[in-house]
């Protein structure tokens, strides 16, 4: 039986009230996350409270967008048609420089899929999927200097 | 200290058909591993005043539903789980916690799967994804193969875990699943057939993952002196525990080489009147091989990072000192959501497992999950 739904586009986040900030960031080209006001702490995924100090105190703040790649995976099974031509693809978790406790599910993009691997260097782009969406995504972090 | 409370055992046990596929509605399932485990009992639903169950919420047989079919008379302790509770350790260990506090005389317990009701590996297709997964699904991330994958890819990176060392486990748990007539997959296996089987997300292999199926299991739980008094030999509770860590999710945690395991057997322990030595069967979740290497080191069976070298040294196989999932594992059997890890436990410990069984096994443990959510059980016999 034909699959009605063989050409379903990508998923999208369906932003909310407490992370509409991260979506709008990553439009204007930003890596926006959310932190305490009063104790610093970096919470991500946004929470409406800081599990540190339980401050409702909270800010976004425009971070680096460097990270390493904590752990990835190469996905082969095609759990979703919008990636059957990607696949295999790898989606990683990208420790951010500012606090390696907080981590981005990320694809790596200009990477070939073998080559992306733990410990990685890598830094924001982002990947505009609709006029809405404009999705955070990391590359190869070159080293200072060189062209990409 | 010890568990708190009354003392607790197991009194029945019980499968519906396990089949890949079939025509059972879930509701039938969760009734005829029901009825199985009430007449393994040797008691009928009037015995009943309790029942914990854990089902997704499309998949869910709720105890009212359960009461409504079999006619149980009255209940006076019902709990639906779902989610992220530990699957279908869940309900195994609420009703130990009815019966030892005296809110529950005889619990049920089930669990249940359908694949058509269910999670089938399907997913909401071109869906504007809400919630924590906003985060995760526009990236092609969806699913607990990719998951567990990451899991285990750390897993190999800090320790130097090889893929042969998962293998290991696939191959060890078709041996027992070639004497279990139960098993669907019996034909033994090699590693150059574990090697050759395709990836779903490495280094997660297809014969890394447990079998979807449509089944159930039950589980009647009551006081020891009770259960000494019905048809079988009591498997004695000991101690059990839920357990997660200080970032309940499943990207944040932050030391991947493990998960809530790690926190479930530390609670579980600490309330035993035995150790990790003493054990003589473990029967491990194994919805990804990965999950069973983390419960042999949350466990204590072996040290942090060790589990690879373990099970390729053969200690988790037939004839080694911690035979494991030796019913064939929810790889073999079907993926019963690990009320099957409860119930092999405590054929274990009756002895009637066969040509599969442990000699002498005299404690078990069975754990259910991983990832965020974790639960584990420690029982003996008289």
């Amino acid at each position: 039986m034909p699959d009605p739904q063989a050409n379903a586009p990508r998923p999208v986040p369906l932003p909310n009230r407490e992370t509409q900030f991260f979506w709008d960031a990553a439009k204007r080209g930003e890596l926006a996350i959310l932190r305490c006001e009063d104790c610093r702490m970096f919470i991500h995924p946004p929470k409406h409270r800081c599990r540190g100090c339980l401050s409702e105190n909270l800010a976004p703040q425009v971070v680096s967008g460097r990270g390493r790649v904590y752990t990835l995976t190469r996905t082969h099974y095609v759990y979703h048609p919008a990636f059957r031509e990607q696949a295999p693809y790898v989606v990683a978790l990208v420790e951010l420089e500012e606090d390696p406790s907080v981590r981005l599910v990320s694809n790596i993009l200009e990477c070939a899929p073998e080559e992306a691997a733990i410990g990685m260097a890598v830094e924001v782009v982002f990947e505009r999927v609709s006029d809405d969406i404009t999705l955070p995504q990391f590359r190869p972090r070159l080293p200072r200097g060189e062209a990409a | 200290m010890p568990q708190p409370g009354r003392q607790v055992a197991i009194a029945g046990v019980g499968y519906s058909p396990v089949l890949r596929k079939s025509d059972y509605s879930v509701a039938q399932l969760a009734v005829l591993a029901s009825l199985a485990a009430l007449e393994d009992a040797g008691i009928g639903p009037g015995d009943v005043d309790g029942i914990s169950q854990y089902g997704f919420p499309m998949e869910m047989v709720t105890a009212w539903e359960m009461a409504e079919t079999i006619g149980i008379p009255s209940l006076q302790w019902y709990m639906d789980a779902s989610t992220n509770s530990p699957a279908g350790i869940t309900g195994v260990l609420d009703a130990a916690a009815a019966v030892a506090s005296g809110s529950s005389e005889v619990c049920l317990a089930y669990r249940a799967v359908s694949r058509v009701q269910g999670h089938s590996g399907g997913r909401d297709r071109g869906a504007a994804v809400p919630g924590d997964m906003q985060f995760s699904a526009p990236y092609g991330n969806f699913a607990a193969p990719q998951w567990l994958a990451m899991y285990a890819a750390r897993h190999m990176h800090e320790f130097g875990t090889r893929e042969e060392d998962f293998g290991a486990i696939a191959v060890a748990q078709r041996e027992f699943a070639a004497l279990n007539e139960r098993a669907i997959f019996r034909r033994p296996i090699t590693m150059d057939d574990y090697l050759a089987s395709r990836y779903i997300s490495e280094p997660v292999r297809l014969l890394d993952c447990d079998l979807p199926v449509d089944g159930a299991g039950a589980v009647i739980v009551t006081t020891a002196e009770r259960a000494r008094a019905m048809k079988q030999p009591p498997a004695l509770l000991d101690a059990w525990a839920f357990g997660t860590g200080p970032r309940p999710q499943w990207f944040q945690w932050p030391d991947m080489t493990n998960s809530a395991p790690i926190w479930a057997a530390k609670a579980m322990w600490s309330r035993s009147q035995f150790e990790a030595k003493d054990v003589d069967t473990a029967q491990l979740y194994d919805g990804f091989t990965i999950i069973t290497m983390q419960w042999l080191e949350a466990l204590g069976f072996c040290g942090r990072g060790e589990a690879g070298p373990f099970v390729s040294e053969g200690h988790t196989r037939l004839g080694g000192k911690l035979p494991t999932n030796t019913n064939g594992g929810m790889l073999n059997i079907g993926r019963v959501h690990g009320i099957s890890h409860v119930i092999e436990a405590v054929e274990q410990l009756r002895g009637t497992c066969g040509p599969r069984q442990t000699p002498n096994a005299k404690v078990a443990v069975a754990a259910n999950a991983g990832g965020p959510m974790a639960g584990c059980l420690i029982m003996y016999r008289d």
